[in-house]
């Protein structure tokens, strides 16, 4: 593995400094938000997840608003046998042969395998074992018709879901099939992304300095207007989005 | 870097301005990315909208002012995630960089999401001169690199493209049946990216912002491009430049309100992405590899000058674009660079000199409404003035926008306008020209309704080649004041 390339950091710092008129030896900035600890973001979380708590069936309510504008199509339900018969007509309708899902919490509440299997879906689950299979599951990723996945957080500000890839959850599930289902739990949701954000550097710290690799937000379907302003959803990623919203 | 052709401005923007499509697709730059735009701040309330901007600008001065301090603590960030940095100086060593990186690591294919920094650096050359196939799959980035164009406005860079020409590019460059439907177009161009992703062994992205504080990239798309360029190659490269980093994980949640609303009216993007550092062992995808490559290319120059420090602040949204009346006349190509716009305008000169960009300050009208839009509330017209004032004073010519003739004009006026005397001679031959002399052969005048509408007098006529000049008055103030209205004896 080679190192550094271009020029070192330190001379690439120096210029700035120069530019700045800063000292070589200049003081921390002493910006409020890099001086939490651990225990100031445990506090505000504390007070974030109490707030929650409370006012959960209004954000639910407003969750399911926000995110059918951004573009999802919303189903709500908190019986998990009517979610799945949703999932099962909504696979049903769309033809789908392959479906493809990630590991997660939410799929021991709404047993999918079993129904899409017995409708003659051909069904994956995200999971490597030795290397050679990572090759064969972007296979699967890459014939699915469909990716279901849960939510890792979903925000009621945006309308938007969180996922944090690692494993059991593939970065292609929910962006390479044209269509993406998400199921999402009350227990998921966070009002605001200011929320999000102290819940992540709560994460950050308390996991020594690793909150893994890749986060992503998810609002709606993949858009464009490059071409003459006009709109046009499925370009690159899920032209159809659904979410069941279990509560 | 990119071909420069910023000292064409006024030639292209003639051209521009004349030009029926551009005038078709300009126009849907007011009533649709600016209209939508003032829709999404309308929703949340304009007062809530300004606490908003206030916030953003105050993160923006506090980094910038500590520059050193946060690319510090962020390389420090991306390497513990298990990601590179490296540092370039200017375009030349940003390329030298990526040539090596796909040299040691053998890349033929790369998939790249949009990114202005990789246009000033004009990495796919650089890259195609090193072998490498690399594709644009911003759809928008990928008409113009199958055109050979440059982008015609900071988010929608084929903006200047009537579905027509698409349809024809695309029949000439994929080989599909001609077709000019927008969803068929953005089909076959599904179908053509999709197939290179799946081959890239390099995902290129730029960056919307850096955090210091986790080491992280963060980028924001619509297409799903990005997230494609980041998740499925075998190695991800990011680039951009040295303002993009704040300094905490919360201090993204102010920009996530503000870019979007601003670029398309958007509540939020369909997909925000945050990369830190490579994929850890146990994930099941993600680039093996992260490197991060940190620019400076000139912009270390415009954080030495407090005048112009704060053309850093800019997050590219390019509302400021989209309100301008010189842009929506010229459009985005006359700038002859990579930036357009008023921040353009800004920017342009501070990168690559004064000497190059000298007219560039000049296309504005100060009329401040790329001010009230800015989501970070640069002061551009403030920046366009300073610019103006040091081409103006400089003691090399070739930075000074105005020639000889203009400045001649400017002092004749300014020693006229000194001399009551010499005013005074000047308006009584004015009369006399305007009344009696208007319509003999040598120097006509054309009058109307009190304007003189044009006329073939030296200097004058080039006022009236597209503006009607006012008539004199029939009685001077001078000569009222005299008669009429002063209480002193002797009409002072």
């Amino acid at each position: 593995m080679d190192g550094t390339l271009g020029v070192p950091k330190a001379e690439f710092l120096d210029s700035v400094r120069r530019s700045l008129d800063r000292q070589p030896v200049a003081p921390d900035p002493a910006y409020p938000r890099l001086l939490d600890d651990l225990s100031s973001l445990q506090d505000q979380t504390q007070r974030i997840r109490a707030r929650i708590a409370e006012t959960r069936p209004v954000l639910l309510d407003k969750f399911a608003e926000v995110a059918q504008a951004r573009g999802w199509n919303v189903h709500r339900t908190s019986d998990p046998e009517n979610a799945m018969a949703h999932i099962q007509s909504l696979a049903d309708s769309l033809g789908v042969k392959n479906a493809v899902r990630s590991e997660q919490e939410v799929f021991g509440q709404v047993m999918v395998d079993a129904p899409l299997e017995a409708a003659g879906i051909n069904m994956t689950t995200v999971s490597h074992g030795p290397d050679s299979s990572r090759e064969s599951l972007r296979s699967s990723i890459i014939a699915a018709d469909i990716g279901l996945t849960g939510a890792d957080y979903a925000v009621v500000e945006t309308g938007s879901v969180i996922v944090l890839p690692r494993k059991g959850l593939s970065r292609l599930v929910s962006v390479v099939p044209p269509v993406h289902l998400a199921l999402v739990r009350p227990e998921d949701l966070i009002e605001s992304l200011d929320d999000l954000f102290v819940l992540r550097r709560l994460e950050y710290q308390e996991k020594g300095g690793d909150m893994g690799s890749y986060l992503n937000f998810i609002t709606g379907p993949s858009r464009t207007a490059d071409i003459e302003q006009t709109l046009v959803v499925g370009v690159h990623g899920p032209k159809e989005v659904h979410l069941v919203l279990l509560g | 870097m990119a071909d420069i052709k910023t000292r064409d401005f006024s030639a292209a923007s003639a051209v521009s301005i004349l030009d029926p499509q551009l005038r078709k697709a300009l126009a849907q730059v007011g009533t649709g990315f600016d209209a939508a735009r003032r829709a999404a701040i309308d929703e949340v309330s304009q007062e809530l909208w300004d606490e908003w901007r206030e916030e953003a600008r105050q993160i923006k001065i506090h980094t910038l002012d500590h520059l050193d301090y946060y690319l510090d603590l962020l390389d420090q960030n991306v390497t513990k995630a298990g990601g590179h940095v490296h540092f370039a100086k200017d375009a030349a060593q940003a390329n030298d960089i990526m040539g090596e990186l796909v040299r040691t690591r053998n890349i033929k294919v790369a998939t790249k999401s949009k990114s202005m920094v990789s246009e000033e650096l004009s990495l796919n050359p650089a890259l195609e001169a090193q072998g490498v196939d690399v594709y644009e799959t911003d759809l928008g980035e990928y008409i113009i690199q199958l055109a050979k164009e440059t982008p015609f406005h900071l988010v929608a860079p084929a903006l200047h493209k009537t579905k027509e020409q698409v349809a024809q590019l695309f029949t000439d460059k994929l080989g599909i049946p001609y077709t000019e439907d927008i969803n068929g177009l953005a089909a076959a161009a599904r179908i053509a990216l999709r197939e290179k992703f799946l081959q890239a062994d390099l995902g290129i992205s730029g960056a919307n912002f850096l955090v210091a504080e986790t080491g992280t990239l963060v980028i924001i798309t619509n297409e799903g491009n990005g997230r494609l360029s980041t998740s499925a190659p075998r190695i991800h490269v990011g680039i951009t430049g040295m303002e993009k980093v704040i300094p905490s994980m919360q201090d993204l949640a102010v920009f996530l309100r503000l870019l979007p609303r601003s670029a398309t009216g958007q509540g939020i993007t369909s997909y925000v992405s945050m990369v830190t550092g490579p994929r850890r062992a146990d994930d099941e995808d993600g680039p093996e590899e992260f490197h991060l490559i940190i620019v400076d290319n000139g912009r270390s120059k415009m954080l030495a000058d407090p005048d112009l420090r704060e053309a850093l602040y800019c997050i590219r949204c390019a509302a400021c674009l989209n309100i301008c009346p010189v842009y929506q006349k010229v459009g985005g190509h006359a700038y002859g660079w990579v930036y357009p716009g008023p921040i353009g305008a800004i920017v342009t000169p501070s990168l690559i000199g004064l000497k190059e960009a000298r007219d560039l300050p000049q296309a504005s009208s100060l009329c401040g409404a790329c001010r009230e839009v800015c989501p970070v509330k640069i002061n551009l017209p403030r920046m366009l003035l300073h610019l103006r004032q040091k081409s103006a004073e400089s003691p090399d010519s070739s930075e000074r926008s105005a020639g000889l003739v203009p400045n001649l004009v400017a002092g004749g006026y300014t020693r006229l306008m000194r001399s009551p005397s010499l005013l005074k001679l000047s308006h009584t031959w004015g009369r006399w020209k305007q009344n009696v002399w208007a319509a003999m052969p040598f120097f006509p005048l054309t009058k109307r309704n009190g304007m003189i509408r044009k006329t073939s007098l030296p200097l004058l006529s080039r006022w009236t080649r597209s503006r009607d000049l006012p008539e004199l008055p029939k009685n001077a103030f001078r000569d009222i004041w005299k008669k009429e209205l002063s209480q002193d004896k002797d009409g002072r």
